[in-house]
């Protein structure tokens, strides 16, 4: 009854019947694909055991091909997607008669292991779990991380599948309220603090939101000031969202389900730099290592708010707050100007060339140099009430 | 006898070594025949040694003849020239390499010869025919009417470059027998010298009280057999080392060094990656010209796993070629003069630079076993994460209810339960890593062992 009151009070009345009927069947529409989902994972797993069985019986010493996750020879671009791995991609062998291989070959068996058990009992873990369960084999989290990626590649399923579970980093805040997969309701409402993005995106069910629009903030010190100065409820309802620099999966997969979900505006605030514009690159396009899974990582729609870099010029920001790009700010502006994806961004590679130009770069917070609450008081409402985005 | 033969041996070379310096080939044969007069009782036994092909072109016995009667009381100073041989004798090797350059025959009293002598000769001829491997040797008795021939040919040679010196031509062939699963192809019969850094040493007082002046030096080279460079996985053992000392013009210094007969203890065997050395009996050094040292072992824990990956036990050479250079010494009576100095006082030498020596022979046998330590270290890589590889599979094979999964699994290994599968791919496992082969272009194989005269079983080491 409390949900019902809860959805009844927020959505329209058509919108609430459509959420009650949601809230019903939601529970049995996700049960039928979940067991053909982790039944197809658990005998992807055994034929890779079978593989290495038939192979031993063969006196063949056993080989893992797994696909190349860091190469852009094996990525293409597709616009109605973003970066995405390419079928005949490149393959590293990993092999089990080599000593140089022979570690990360045992650490995938490993894992392997870990994931059939995980899925067999429909039972989680996050990587964390894994890497401290036996960290003398792993040797470091990074490992682990790294290889619940190329299972995930090399067995062509979503990493959500595999019931192992990231960390999240991301923070959300606004107005937007969910239910966790256990049961647990969310309300990101609160405006002195924010909730911590999900590990579990794909259990989040009964997203109800009035939101007009996501912005997504590049770093955790510009979300906090938006949080600080109450912009989710001052200019209109909306959703902010950073995943605190270079975003995680689960920050990516939120922005992507709201975009899924509500089919509102999604922007993209970040400092006016080479690695700001590669991080909303990353949530619009994708990144190379998770190429192969881009296709629930990616929002292709996603438009740039600020921190433009004509905005340096219009606004007249005093030059004491610019920057000089360094020689490596140009070479990775260099870079990303031969991206694939930025020749159907003309209005970006405007903006881009033009920091070529002038050679600065400059945080959102060199705002405050204009006046204190600059950002959010006139450049974000501006930007938004007028059409300022690329 | 051996003295004699020796010291004959030493003439040939140091001549055939005098004409390699202009770029002659070291290839041909040496005949030693022993025989003796038809009689009833044996008093004297002859002995000739002729030398033929290319290796000593150019030696004229006629231009030698004022050298050789100069020479007579250093090289036989216990014998006395005699007649040569009925031709007939010499038949079989002239017919094989020609006439013989040289033919130096002599004679000695039979009562002079210490007990087994044949032994020794052929331990002898057999030391000289590894340091000198393209010259083949005939070893002939013609005794009480009783002909024995023993030919010393060698199978693998290989060619290793020195600086400033005739190249040397070393038996580097392998007699450990490969396993049966080994296919046929994929084992090398040969080895593989490694050229080590020259000493030079310092000539103690009471040598250069005799007259020996000049640079010495020692060039040491070694040799570890059989070579498992193919198969990268397999463990090694190294089980003994051997040190064979040859004098500048080649010719192998027989007898036991007390020098090298300590020189376990001063070395750091940790270091070397084993638990110790240990120098053979005298007794069993008598024969086996040069010294032995056996390699202990440490306690195997493999003994008590269910299966040990399998290892090859190594044995390893260590040649050390002296080399002299003196530019007053040049008349041939005074080379071979120096070289019976360098061997009388090559005890006294050895102690006079003994730090050096110690030093240099340690870095030799560090570097060597080097290859053998890392082994080691990736042998350890490799089972530990066969465990894990292992486990992992058996307990995804044991906890899966897919039938046709698991039965695919016991089918594929011929394994009746999840117990008879973990013990058959833990065997297969180790097997396919231990044995894995990798093809390299140095290596000899045996379909190379079908062709002995061929040029190609003669491999450049640098």
């Amino acid at each position: 009854m409390s949900l019902f009151w809860a959805i009844s009070n927020q959505v329209k009345e058509q919108d609430c019947f459509m959420a009650k009927l949601i809230f019903y069947l939601s529970d049995f529409l996700l049960i039928l694909p979940d067991v053909c989902i982790r039944q197809d994972v658990l005998t992807r797993i055994e034929n890779i055991i079978l593989g290495i069985v038939t192979s031993l019986s063969k006196d063949e010493a056993p080989v893992l091909a797994l696909p190349n996750r860091s190469s852009w020879a094996n990525v293409s671009f597709d616009s109605a997607i973003g970066l995405q791995m390419s079928s005949g991609s490149s393959v590293t062998t990993i092999r089990s008669d080599c000593a140089l291989s022979v570690a990360k070959f045992a650490q995938i068996l490993k894992i392997l292991l870990v994931i059939y058990r995980l899925v067999q009992s429909n039972s989680y873990a996050t990587k964390r779990d894994i890497y401290y369960n036996n960290t003398q084999l792993f040797g470091s989290q990074k490992t682990v991380d790294g290889i619940v990626d190329d299972i995930s590649c090399m067995l062509k399923v979503p990493r959500r599948s595999l019931h192992v579970f990231a960390t999240s980093k991301g923070l959300i805040s606004g107005d937007l309220c969910y239910i966790e997969e256990d049961g647990t309701r969310i309300d990101c409402h609160s405006s002195s603090a924010a909730v911590a993005v999900s590990s579990n995106i794909d259990g989040i069910r009964n997203i109800v939101s009035c939101a007009k629009f996501v912005l997504i903030v590049e770093k955790d010190a510009t979300f906090q000031r938006l949080l600080d100065d109450d912009f989710c409820t001052k200019l209109s309802p909306c959703i902010i969202i950073t995943g605190k620099g270079v975003p995680d999966v689960n920050s990516r997969l939120m922005v992507r389900k709201l975009w899924d979900t509500l089919h509102i505006p999604i922007f993209a605030l970040v400092d006016a730099d080479p690695h700001g514009i590669e991080i909303m690159c990353i949530y619009k396009y994708g990144s190379v290592a998770m190429s192969f899974e881009a296709h629930s990582l990616t929002v292709p729609s996603v438009m740039w708010l600020g921190l433009l870099p004509s905005d340096l010029q219009r606004l007249r920001v005093p030059a004491d707050a610019l920057i000089p790009l360094t020689s490596t700010d140009e070479n990775k502006l260099t870079s990303l100007l031969k991206r694939p994806y930025l020749t159907s961004q003309p209005d970006w590679q405007k903006e881009m060339e033009l920091m070529q130009q002038t050679k600065v770069k400059a945080e959102i917070q060199s705002l405050a140099a204009i006046a204190p609450d600059y950002l959010t008081s006139i450049y974000l409402p501006n930007k938004l009430r007028y059409g300022g985005w690329v | 006898m051996l003295t004699e033969i020796q010291q004959v041996l030493r003439l040939v070379m140091i001549l055939a070594k005098q004409r390699r310096r202009c770029g002659l080939k070291t290839a041909g044969g040496l005949l030693v025949l022993l025989w003796t007069d038809t009689g009833d009782s044996v008093q004297s036994l002859n002995c000739t040694v002729a030398a033929a092909g290319p290796w000593c072109r150019g030696i004229q016995m006629k231009a030698l003849q004022p050298d050789l009667r100069d020479l007579e009381e250093i090289m036989l100073p216990c014998a006395w020239p005699c007649p040569p041989p009925d031709p007939e004798e010499l038949f079989a090797f002239t017919d094989l390499y020609g006439s013989p350059k040289l033919l130096l025959s002599f004679q000695m009293n039979a009562r002079l010869l210490r007990p087994e002598w044949c032994a020794r000769l052929e331990a002898f001829l057999h030391t000289f025919s590894v340091h000198n491997a393209g010259i083949n040797i005939q070893l002939r008795f013609s005794l009480n009417q009783q002909i024995v021939q023993r030919d010393f040919r060698v199978k693998t040679k290989s060619r290793v470059a020195l600086a400033n010196q005739p190249s040397l031509i070393l038996d580097v062939t392998s007699s450990t027998v490969p396993p049966d699963w080994v296919e046929t192809g994929r084992w090398c019969v040969g080895g593989h010298p490694v050229l080590g850094g020259r000493l030079p040493l310092s000539i103690p007082p009471e040598a250069m009280d005799q007259g020996l002046f000049g640079e010495l030096s020692v060039q040491p080279v070694t040799l570890l057999s059989p070579c498992v460079l193919q198969y990268p996985n397999l463990l090694t053992q190294l089980t003994h080392i051997k040190v064979l000392v040859c004098s500048p013009s080649n010719v192998p210094v027989t007898g036991p060094s007390t020098f090298l007969q300590n020189l376990p203890a001063h070395l750091d065997c940790r270091e070397l990656g084993l638990h110790g050395l240990r120098c053979s009996s005298f007794k069993d050094l008598v024969h086996s010209s040069g010294t032995v040292y056996t390699a202990e072992q440490e306690n195997c824990e493999d003994s008590e796993q269910e299966w040990s990956p399998p290892r090859a036990q190594q044995r390893l050479l260590l040649f050390l070629f002296l080399q002299h250079n003196d530019p007053f010494t040049c008349q041939l009576s005074d080379i071979m003069a120096t070289e019976v100095l360098i061997e009388r006082h090559l005890e006294a030498i050895l102690n006079n630079n003994r730090k050096a020596v110690t030093a240099a022979l340690q870095t030799e046998l560090r570097d060597t076993l080097k290859v053998q330590n890392h082994r080691k270290k990736d042998q350890e890589k490799l089972r530990s994460a066969a465990e894990v590889i292992l486990s992992s599979s058996i307990s995804i094979v044991s906890c899966s209810s897919n039938m046709d999964f698991r039965n695919a699994c016991l089918n594929c290994m011929k394994a009746r339960d999840t117990h008879e599968l973990s013990a058959a791919l833990r065997k297969s496992l180790w097997r396919v890593t231990s044995w894995k082969f990798i093809p390299k272009s140095k290596c000899y194989t045996t379909q190379m062992e079908e062709h002995p005269e061929s040029d190609e079983l003669t491999r450049a080491e640098i």
